[in-house]
């Protein structure tokens, strides 16, 4: 077994500060014997000198404009929850510690490609959501947590090693257990190697019952039983923004940290979205929800973020935002596709431009105004047509019904009453109508029955059109323009 | 005097300092050469009309901005054989703001493959433009057509950009009022309905000369063998 541990240092500052490209100085504090601790602060505070240990009034004596936030360790145990979905794409054996991420990898190294290139894509990745992260590598589970600690890059891939890694650490690393602290300040064993080198049973009077079963884990002779973790069935993460966000555009950047935690979310899964949806938070007025559709799933937090991006462009802000929400409840089973690697070349290549320009349009415009269009079997013209999703197969059982005639290029949405002088309709001046009518007498079934006699009559200014007399109110009528 | 300066029809600028392949420079139409059509035959589409590919030189411009100017949006069916044969391709045919529904059947009748269109309808006159950019831009789609509100010559010089980039047919339906603005187009015509059918008159022509006309025959005499015949010869050319 090994197992790949990542602890998170800047979390309790890091879930306040990942909606935010930059962020003023702000502090994480906690209480310790009974004063506001600084637990964290941020690059901005520290350009102030505040220094992780000082108390809120000094901190605060530094920096007048000093954002301060309580330490909130719910939120940051909700924090590791989300980043368990995204990390279940790299194993299936997840378990936790405060700040801590333990991810079992042995069975999965292969199929990502040895150990650099799954270590630089959780960095990278982890990047992108919005932590900075400590890894460390060991086999057994208690080892690589406490290395990711407390040497970070540490990579314990033997029984042999483990041991030689641990060895030099101080004793207080590995518990704050008080009998273990008892050993140090009275007999001075200060290192894991001091007290490993005493017989158990000597130490276990000593020292309590825990140190010895810590110490038997930590080599990996004793088992270490976790509880196992399991993925949510949605996805369904909130981004808390520091502050307010008035401007659409800058909503992005925390919608591409949630997009980048959805895919590899999906990616655990094996499945890829077409719906996603949003929420923006205002203070002071009711959520705004709206909706990003994809026309194929997909699991491509770039392709997702173009997408996104022309949605937004249109959205109107009630009030700033001050979170944002992404929930995405339903998936499909999804197969990575070879356009990839293939740079989108390849017979395909046409297709793909195809979709993305629709996409392109539908989620700028909204859908009702992209259409395509199809022809339908019937003799009335107003039925003769439809519109219908873009692209859709124009097979042969919608052929149109064959007119010996000749049949206008443009069809009026309603046909239009023409005047009529001593019994000639106008348009600009009589109508001469040439040929003889052509009869359309359908639709008595569903109730919109016509009975008319189309003609194509050639106005004054020259223009050919499509008229019909309606055979029982007796009107004459535009409804259709050849040309 | 040979324009040296002129813009090539790839959106490369010569200036006379540099060595300029005049051979280049004829096939993109940047150079003037009297009667003769300067442009490359594979850089022209065929109309589909004998008469309408002798006017124009051999035919439509490709990758090029083309105006249809009429007094009420008539053009349209000159394009038919062209539109015929390009919905043959796996590309969008988009309709940008068109004044009425086209005629589904009539299209088919044409051998126009309608599931190939798409249209782009009630959106505003900026939305509209911004719909015909993105579409020539795409690569995806083997004509634009459009019947804007109004256009500035800016916009005009866009379409005719994006027209190029993305190697499609960009066709512009406007009003007559508009012959006498300037534009970037490689072809601009005027659309009159005359009774055999359609009079069309060539405004501007890149590489070749204006002020021709003809007149297209798309009345009922025409029905029969002039309008079918075409469309159905060059539509079943292609594939």
């Amino acid at each position: 077994m090994l197992w790949l541990a990542l602890y998170f240092p800047q979390l309790p500052l890091e879930v306040f500060t990942r909606g935010r490209q930059q962020a003023g100085a702000l502090v994480v504090v906690e209480p310790s014997a009974g004063r506001e601790q600084v637990s964290r602060c941020n690059g901005a505070a520290q350009a102030y000198g505040i220094r992780p240990g000082l108390t809120l009034p000094a901190a605060l004596a530094l920096c007048a404009g000093l954002a301060v936030q309580r330490r909130d360790r719910a939120r940051e145990q909700r924090a590791l929850d989300e980043m368990a979905s995204w990390a279940y794409q790299f194993s299936p054996r997840i378990s936790f510690e405060p700040s801590l991420l333990l991810l079992e990898v042995g069975a999965s190294l292969r199929l990502f490609g040895g150990l650099p290139r799954l270590l630089e894509m959780v960095q990278r990745e982890l990047g992108q959501i919005g932590y900075s992260v400590q890894h460390a590598l060991a086999t057994t589970v208690t080892a690589a947590g406490l290395l990711a600690r407390s040497r970070p890059g540490c990579q314990a891939s033997t029984t042999d090693a483990l041991r030689e890694a641990v060895a030099a650490l101080p004793l207080a690393c590995l518990t704050r257990d008080p009998g273990a602290r008892n050993l140090v300040r009275h007999i001075g064993l200060d290192s894991i190697a001091d007290v490993l080198g005493l017989p158990r049973p000597e130490l276990a009077r000593r020292s309590g019952p825990q140190l010895p079963q810590l110490l038997d884990r930590l080599l990996g002779e004793a088992p270490d039983p976790r509880p196992e973790w399991r993925p949510p069935q949605h996805f369904s993460q909130t981004i808390e923004l520091l502050g307010e966000i008035g401007q659409t555009m800058a909503l992005l950047f925390p919608a591409r940290r949630l997009m980048v935690a959805l895919c590899g979310f999906l990616r655990g899964l094996g499945g890829g979205t077409q719906r996603l949806q949003w929420t923006l938070m205002h203070r002071d007025h009711p959520e705004t929800r709206f909706g990003q559709g994809l026309l194929e799933p997909s699991r491509d937090p770039d392709h997702m973020l173009e997408v996104l991006r022309e949605r937004v462009e249109r959205l109107q802000l009630p009030a700033p935002v001050v979170a944002i929400g992404l929930r995405v409840d339903d998936w499909l089973a999804f197969e990575e596709s070879n356009r990839d690697l293939l740079g989108g070349s390849g017979p395909d290549g046409p297709a793909t431009s195809d979709r993305a320009l629709l996409e392109r349009l539908t989620n700028r415009l909204g859908g009702q105004c992209v259409r395509g269009l199809r022809c339908h079997a019937d003799h009335r013209p107003e039925h003769a047509w439809q519109l219908c999703a873009p692209g859709e197969l124009d097979t042969a059982d919608a052929m149109p019904v064959q007119h010996g005639r000749a049949q206008p290029l443009w069809l009026l949405a309603q046909p239009r009453p023409l005047q009529v002088q001593q019994s000639v309709p106008q348009y600009g001046g009589p109508l001469r109508l040439e040929d003889l009518p052509e009869r359309i007498e359908a639709g008595w079934w569903d109730g919109f029955d016509v009975t008319r006699d189309y003609f194509v009559a050639r106005s004054r200014a020259g223009e050919r059109l499509w008229v019909f007399r309606d055979r029982r109110g007796d009107g004459w009528y535009l409804h259709g323009v050849f040309m | 005097m040979m324009p040296l300066h002129g813009k090539t029809g790839r959106g490369r600028v010569c200036t006379a300092m540099q060595v300029v392949d005049l051979d280049e420079l004829k096939r993109n139409g940047a150079l003037w050469q009297g009667r003769r059509s300067g442009l490359a035959p594979d850089s022209l589409l065929s109309s589909g009309w004998p008469v309408l590919d002798r006017l124009l030189g051999g035919g439509w411009p490709r990758a090029a901005l083309i105006e249809v100017l009429s007094d009420a949006h008539q053009g349209l069916s000159l394009l038919l054989p062209l539109l015929a044969r390009l919905s043959a391709r796996p590309r969008w045919l988009v309709w940008v703001a068109p004044p009425h529904v086209p005629y589904a059947p009539a299209l088919a009748a044409h051998g126009v493959r309608v599931g190939q269109l798409l249209l782009v309808r009630d959106v505003s006159a900026g939305q509209g433009l911004w719909a015909a950019e993105q579409a020539l831009k795409s690569g995806a789609c083997s004509a634009v057509l459009a019947w804007p509100a109004q256009l500035q010559t800016a916009q005009l010089r866009r379409l005719q950009l994006a027209a190029e980039q993305g190697d499609c047919v960009a066709i512009l339906f406007r009003s007559v009022r508009t012959a006498a603005q300037g534009s970037p187009a490689a072809l601009r015509l005027l659309v009159r309905p005359v009774p055999p059918g359609l009079q069309v008159e060539v405004l501007k022509r890149r590489g070749g000369w204006g002020g021709d006309s003809c007149i297209v025959p798309i009345g009922p005499e025409a029905m029969d063998d002039g309008l079918h015949s075409s469309g159905a010869s060059s539509s079943s050319h292609e594939s």
